[in-house]
């Protein structure tokens, strides 16, 4: 006797849902007491579903309550938590210099991406005035990062505390050597690109740690906020 | 303020949602510390990502505050939530179909590897099929959760999705198949 051809995949999954009629049903379970293999399949299939269906919730990462609050914010809500406002200017200053750099690298990727006319082609002069104007935005965010870290530093684990210092050093260094050898060579669009690179690794600290020191402030030994330092690869 | 993200089975009070739609960012803290797990929960999922989960929580978090002044508790709040998530996912898979158009990929045999799972007695461990879950390809994926994991029919995702009823099925089926490769 040879076995019959195996049932399509749509229907071994409506067999294993227990969603297929009598008749349909009928012939699958004749199928399948001479065939193992789509035997195995449906009890595979049903142990998935049952474990689907108890996937637990995934608990949502604690910064992102910091994203949803500052959007919020962004929208025009009123700031709910007084002692929280200094947290939202610093970041709001890390914004305006992440906006003022997306400006600048959509500037770049035009000027890259085709041919524009001469009026349109940035100066070496507005180049340097746009890449002076992220770098006061930047150095605002800093300001903003400083008074927090002055006024919080028991707030932070010594530990991540460290760690955010090196890091901080690191991105730093890469800043001056981007700045040098922009110096070098001004119109060097790579030395701009690296320079933008690493004004943008610094932002990303800096919100890291405003999300961090929030953290912080509402559970002292959190350990959500550091892994995400770590997962940044910083 | 701590703002947790542990889901309460309970429905939002009446007071809750008044305060959320007088514009109260405190009350919407409380909402966002009801619901987000959930919602991140389904936005991770559906986009393979948590980082686009993070992303799709913002968003939706964002459009909710801009939308619950139109809430008129003819459902539950959360219930209305979940909803608006949903179409925020749906939204953005659509997009993303539209642009990987992956979503009515065919079943090739080469699919249909008909290896068992080894150990065939013990349960699939939860965090196993969360990561395997991620790793499967976008359009099987979130048919799959759709369907295994939220618990819709075939006739309402394929609705959700524009897609045929039989594609939902095939996608299905194409996912635990790969699951059961992932899982063994």
């Amino acid at each position: 006797m040879t076995t019959p051809p195996h049932p399509d995949g749509a229907t071994l999954t409506e067999y294993a849902d227990g969603a297929l009629r009598h008749e349909e049903r009928a012939r699958v379970d004749a199928h399948l007491a001479s065939c193992r293999e789509c035997q195995d399949v449906v009890d595979d299939f049903r142990r998935i579903r049952l474990a689907a269906r108890q996937l637990p919730p995934l608990a949502a990462p604690g910064h992102a309550w910091t994203r949803v609050e500052r959007a919020l914010q962004t929208e025009g809500a009123p700031r709910t938590f007084r002692r929280w406002t200094w947290f939202a200017i610093a970041a709001v200053s890390v914004i305006a210099a992440a906006g003022s750099l997306k400006l600048l690298d959509a500037r770049r990727q035009r000027t890259q991406a085709a041919p524009v006319a001469a009026a349109e082609v940035p100066t070496a002069q507005s180049i340097e005035e746009e890449l002076r104007q992220a770098e006061q935005h930047y150095q605002n965010a800093i300001s903003g990062l400083e008074q927090i870290a002055d006024a919080e530093k028991g707030s932070l684990d010594p530990q991540v505390a460290s760690t955010l210092e090196k890091n901080l050093v690191v991105v730093d260094q890469a800043i001056s050597e981007s700045r040098a050898a922009l110096k070098a060579q001004p119109s060097s669009e790579p030395a701009q690109a690296s320079l933008l690179e690493s004004f943008k690794s610094k932002i990303a600290l800096l919100e890291d740690t405003v999300a961090l020191i929030n953290e912080m402030r509402r559970r002292p030994a959190s350990s959500d906020a550091s892994a995400g330092l770590k997962r940044k690869g910083i | 303020m701590t703002v947790s993200t542990t889901d309460s089975a309970e429905s939002a009070p009446p007071e809750l949602v008044a305060r959320c739609q007088a514009g109260d960012v405190d009350a919407f803290a409380e909402l966002y510390s009801r619901y987000a797990s959930r919602i991140f929960s389904l936005a991770t999922r559906m986009s393979g990502s948590s980082q686009t989960g993070e992303d799709l929580l913002q968003e939706i978090f964002l459009q909710a505050y801009r939308k619950i002044a139109s809430f008129k508790g003819d459902a539950a709040l959360g219930t209305w939530l979940y909803r608006l998530a949903l179409n925020h996912c749906l939204d953005f898979v659509r997009s993303r179909h539209a642009r990987m158009d992956k979503v009515t990929d065919t079943i090739g045999d080469a699919d249909f590897s008909r290896v068992p799972v080894a150990r065939r007695d013990t349960p699939v461990e939860r965090i196993d099929l969360e990561r395997a879950v991620q790793q499967l390809p976008e359009g099987c994926r979130e048919v799959f959760v759709l369907h295994d994991v939220e618990g819709y029919e075939h006739k309402e995702i394929a609705a959700m999705l524009g897609i045929a009823e039989g594609t939902s099925k095939s996608q299905v089926f194409k996912a635990r198949m790969k699951l059961r490769a992932l899982l063994t």
